[in-house]
């Protein structure tokens, strides 16, 4: 990383020079790890908080010696150390991005050399990069087009040093616009490959759902306003109580914990590696939609029950599990987008296996004691499925429970405080104690995760789209009986109806406890008019800039040549791509057009330079101090007549287009266009003349 | 020099002919991406990978963004490139162990638009030629096109009398991103002598130089000074100016001009064969150190404007006086023993 310089790398330009190239670097590098500030350790960002202030220290000339090497290597000797001891448990990913941020800010602090400039602009070039593996919002996106803008900025201010700011500004600025095109028709028209190998994520990164959920230990629960997904719907979007984004289905219960079943995992992979995908029974009608989802650095994907890949696309990406997940083959580093059909009533009609009935009705032994008496009691009284499930509902309606994001803490017997003390908590508690009870009365019941809800935005002339965010969160109950198949109860909605008709903020406004994490997120200030017109705006903004940037993928791209060519045929294609780089050469040329009429010199002086460049092909160059006129008799007098006559032409001809005034004589002067056709014929002629002559030497 | 080297010179002397001065076009500037235009496609090639496997849009749009910038920026520095107009200047008399000034004028025409950046200039030096002779080192000169004062001086140390195998004149920019180098080798016309070194020494004419036998006596001995002066004249036309009384000028006595008087101002002839070399010296070493007192001596002569022919053996120059003599005496001791 570190090594001793060579006197002949050191910059010969001067110092106030180089340093403000180095400054903004330094700004840069400070201002891109900040906005990596989630991934970026906090030691590590000291040290670039220290190579940011030698750098402005520097540049002030406050102090003017940079630290010596030594003192560098064992700064990086320790960092090295640091490292390995930070990023123990830690991806490699993160630890990949705080290497290089690290190796930038060690650089900048000993920066004397180009190379040195060099190196830091190409791996802050690399840090932007992968701060798009972090940020991908619109707000993002600007702000990393600043910063590489002003990278380029730093290059034009090394290699111009004495230019003034403004005009190395607009040079990149120039440079910019001519490229931006040409990087568009790049991105529209190259290939987007599949990810050539595995790349190293992070379970830090993880957001959305968790893959258990455990009711009683959660005194708060914690929300945020982020985005979860989108769903883009073809034909008319399903009523709000029907918005149940299945993704997650828990089977197995200790007592306290509802997770996913072992067995169901391991029988998924067994599946996986015999390539035995299931496919659910379809009946009844359904609904066409496709979901953009926010990378989770999860695999898990949401839809409606009971969900189909609708394309053949997302067919392949997509594994079916038995119990009716979707699950992506790849983990989602990104923006994905996937297009699905659901049949809501297909629900009921699914086979019931024994392996479902096996981890469907597993319940603890021990534990709940009051929970399972009063089952057993209920039981006895209802002994048909039915008639035992409406009783248990019937307990939350008739009881006092309260729906609350703020619950108090249920550590021992955690059922049993919830449904005979407390009686308030949400959705996991209402859904995990109801998923217990019924497991106890020997009806098979599941706890399924997901999102419930969505706020619809529906424009003129736009398909309608849900915006699920993550507050959305929802957990509810999957029994199956015999009469029935499998159903779906929400006890949630039983006691706080308005959290599934009108979403939990409506559901919250007594309890203030809406987003009371983030008190000043634009979701919280909905009932303002204007601030939500603003949200729903940017929220607009965000949704056309995941789909046809973010979510611009191959489908896409083959939908573009299918709308510019027609047919996508490999002649047709190969055509396209020839049209593709005529253009960007046609750009090219466009942008050097300037240039060269600039340098163009008019007709009239360049006939006569051809005359001369006959004339020193042959032999005869005339002198830079020579006047037109004399150097015509010069030529009289050495060739024949031939020769000479119509050079002498050509050399009036010139003389009057030049230097006669064309106010006073308007008269005698002849027609340019013409006198540029009769310098033409002379010339042809003096052409002709001239190789005769050499062909017959005197 | 190997036989690509001269192909590659070959190559050259037809492509950018020698001339007095240049507008730098298509025909002279060679581009080709620098070092670290290498390095940036590189990381435009891995930045490619990483928005591949992350399925990341954002960095393959940054990662085109970057190859257009550098598709774009091989036009921009030509354009930056082609603004360069030079042209050779005057160069100053230069002796051995001197260094060679060799100015040129970087687009001395205010019209012209400038070009910005930093300019390296350098002599284009053959690497083996600079391993070999170590003496013959010469050093760039780097300017910066937005802040610089004309003309732009090269400097080449002369180790040797006679004419200067002047290389090429290497122009060099990485303007406007460093992405690119831009080069150019500009041959300049090569009529550059060094004289050989003045050595002090006494003046010595011999009356006559066609007399074979070797009449040492007759020399006269003169030593500095010794021109006394006589009276002062109008100036006329022609008169050496230093030979102009400047105080009187002063005084306001218009234009006058010292005449000497001086029992030489009869022809003398200087003459390699009576000038004596110092002792302790090989052949070639004493042939050198005449040839300095030779020069030294017809320096001095030509400031005193006086009659004098060069006798050098095979070459003779007529008597005579004035600056082209001078020129031509000093340029038949440069190149004294070259043919």
């Amino acid at each position: 990383m570190i090594k001793a310089l060579r006197p002949t790398e050191q910059l010969t330009t001067k110092h106030s020079v180089k340093s403000i190239t180095l400054l903004i670097l330094a700004i840069e590098l400070v201002l891109v790890s900040l906005s990596l500030y989630e991934s970026v350790f906090t030691w590590v960002m000291l040290i670039i908080g220290c190579s940011g202030v030698i750098r402005v220290i520097i540049y002030s000339q406050y102090y003017k010696h940079l630290p010596t090497i030594r003192t560098l290597n064992l700064l990086a000797v320790l960092s090295i150390l640091g490292l390995i001891y930070s990023s123990f448990n830690e991806s490699l990913l993160l630890i990949m991005v705080n290497l290089l941020v690290l190796a930038c800010a060690l650089k900048l602090m000993q920066a004397r050399s180009q190379r040195d400039v060099y190196q830091l602009v190409s791996s802050l070039f690399f840090v932007i990069g992968c701060g798009f593996i972090f940020n991908q919002s619109i707000g993002f996106y600007i702000f990393y087009t600043l910063m590489s803008l002003i990278l380029l900025i730093s290059l034009a201010c090394f290699q111009a040093p004495s230019l003034p700011i403004q005009r190395q500004c607009k040079t990149v600025l120039k440079l910019s616009l001519q490229a931006l095109p040409i990087s568009i028709l790049l991105f529209l028209v190259l290939p987007h490959l599949p990810p050539l190998w595995q790349v190293p994520t992070s379970k830090s990164f993880e957001t959305g759902l968790a893959d258990n959920i455990t009711p009683g230990d959660i005194a708060q629960l914690s929300q945020s306003s982020d985005l979860a997904f989108r769903a883009t719907f073809q034909g008319p979007v399903p009523n709000p109580k029907d918005r149940y984004w299945r993704a997650i289905v828990m089977e197995d219960f200790d007592g306290k914990t509802w997770r996913t079943a072992p067995l169901r995992k391991k029988i998924q992979e067994q599946l996986k590696r015999q390539n035995k995908e299931f496919s659910p029974a379809v009946t009844g009608s359904y609904t066409e939609y496709d979901i953009m989802v926010e990378p989770t650095h999860q695999n898990w994907l949401f839809a409606l029950d009971i969900a189909t890949p609708n394309n053949s696309k997302s067919a392949n990406e997509i594994w079916q599990s038995s119990n009716y997940q979707l699950i992506s083959n790849q983990t989602l580093l990104s923006k994905y987008e996937y297009s699905v059909r659901s049949y809501p009533q297909a629900l009921a009609h699914q086979r019931f296996t024994q392996i479902d009935q096996r981890l469907n009705l597993d319940v603890p032994e021990s534990g709940n004691k009051k929970t399972q008496s009063w089952v057993a009691f209920q039981r006895k009284l209802k002994p048909s499925d039915d008639e035992f499930i409406q009783a248990v509902l019937r307990y939350f309606t008739q009881q006092p429970f309260v729906y609350t994001l703020r619950p108090k803490l249920m550590l021992s017997d955690p059922i049993d405080t919830f449904l005979f003390e407390n009686q308030a908590g949400f959705c996991s508690h209402y859904a995990s104690a109801f998923a217990y009870m019924l497991r106890l009365g020997n009806v098979p019941a599941r706890v399924v995760t997901g999102y419930q809800g969505g706020e619809l935005v529906k424009e003129n002339n736009q398909a309608p789209y849900l915006s699920i965010y993550q507050y959305d969160a929802h957990a509810w109950v999957e029994a199956w009986t015999e009469q029935r198949g499998w159903q779906r109860f929400d006890p949630t909605a039983l006691v706080a109806p308005d959290r599934i008709e009108f979403g939990l903020q409506q559901a919250m406004q007594d309890e203030g406890s809406f987003l009371a994490d983030s008190p000043f997120s634009l979701a919280r200030m909905s009932n303002v008019a204007w601030l939500n017109n603003f949200r729903l705006f940017l929220a607009d903004l965000d949704y056309d800039w995941s789909r046809f940037v973010l979510g611009f993928d191959d489908t896409k791209q083959k939908d573009l040549f299918k709308l510019i060519l027609g047919k996508v045929t490999p002649d047709r294609l190969s055509l396209l791509g020839l049209g593709i780089i005529s253009l960007v050469a046609l750009l090219l040329c466009l942008f050097f057009l300037p240039h060269w009429l600039k340098n163009r010199m008019d007709t009239t002086q360049r006939l006569y330079f051809k005359a001369l460049d006959v004339f020193e092909s042959a032999g005869t160059i005339r002198p830079n101090w020579q006047a037109p006129l004399s150097f015509s008799e010069d030529i009289q007098q050495q060739y024949p007549a031939t020769i000479s006559n119509p050079f002498t032409q050509i050399t009036q001809l010139y003389l009057r287009i030049q230097y006669q005034d064309t106010n006073k004589h308007k008269h005698s002067v002849l027609n340019t266009k013409r006198t540029h056709k009769l310098m033409r014929n002379h010339l042809q002629k003096l052409k002709k003349e001239i190789i005769k002559n050499n062909k017959s030497p005197l | 020099m190997s036989i690509i080297q001269k192909q590659l010179n070959k190559w050259l002397d037809k492509r950018i002919p020698t001339a007095n001065q240049y507008q730098l076009n298509h025909k002279s500037i060679f581009i080709f991406p620098s070092k670290f235009g290498a390095l940036f496609i590189g990381l435009c090639g891995l930045l490619f990978l990483l928005g591949t496997n992350y399925q990341n849009n954002l960095m393959l749009l940054l990662c085109y963004f970057l190859v257009s910038i550098f598709l774009v920026s091989l036009l921009a520095s030509y354009i930056n490139f082609a603004k360069i107009h030079l042209q050779m200047g005057k160069t100053s008399e230069v002796f051995v162990g001197d260094n060679l000034h060799f100015p040129m004028w970087l687009n001395a025409d205010q019209k012209t638009l400038q070009p910005n950046g930093l300019i390296n200039f350098k002599f284009k030096s053959e690497k083996i030629k600079i391993n070999i002779d170590k003496s013959l080192s010469s050093n760039g000169n780097q300017i910066d096109g937005n802040n610089f004062t004309n003309p732009v001086t090269l400097n080449l140390l002369c180790p040797k009398r006679g004419k200067v195998n002047l290389s090429r004149v290497s122009v060099e920019c990485f303007y406007p991103l460093g992405l690119y180098r831009c080069w150019t080798h500009l041959s300049f016309p090569n009529n550059i002598i060094v004289f050989p070194k003045p050595i002090p020494c006494d003046i010595t004419l011999a009356e006559k130089s066609l007399n074979e036998s070797g009449e040492s006596g007759k020399t006269c001995q003169q030593s500095l000074g010794q021109d006394d002066f006589s009276h002062l004249k109008s100036y006329q036309l022609g008169e050496p100016l230093n030979h102009v009384a400047w105080k009187q000028l002063a005084k306001g006595r218009g234009m006058v001009s010292k005449q000497f008087a001086s029992e030489d101002s009869q022809i003398g002839w200087l003459s390699l064969k009576h000038t004596a070399a110092s002792v302790g010296l090989s052949q070639a070493e004493m042939l050198e150190s005449k040839l300095g007192k030779l020069c030294y001596q017809v320096a001095e002569l030509s400031r005193k404007n006086r009659v004098f022919g060069l006798d050098l053996g095979k070459t003779k120059i007529a008597p005579s006086s004035g600056m082209e003599h001078r020129q031509s005496c000093l340029t038949a001791l440069a190149t004294y023993g070259d043919d």
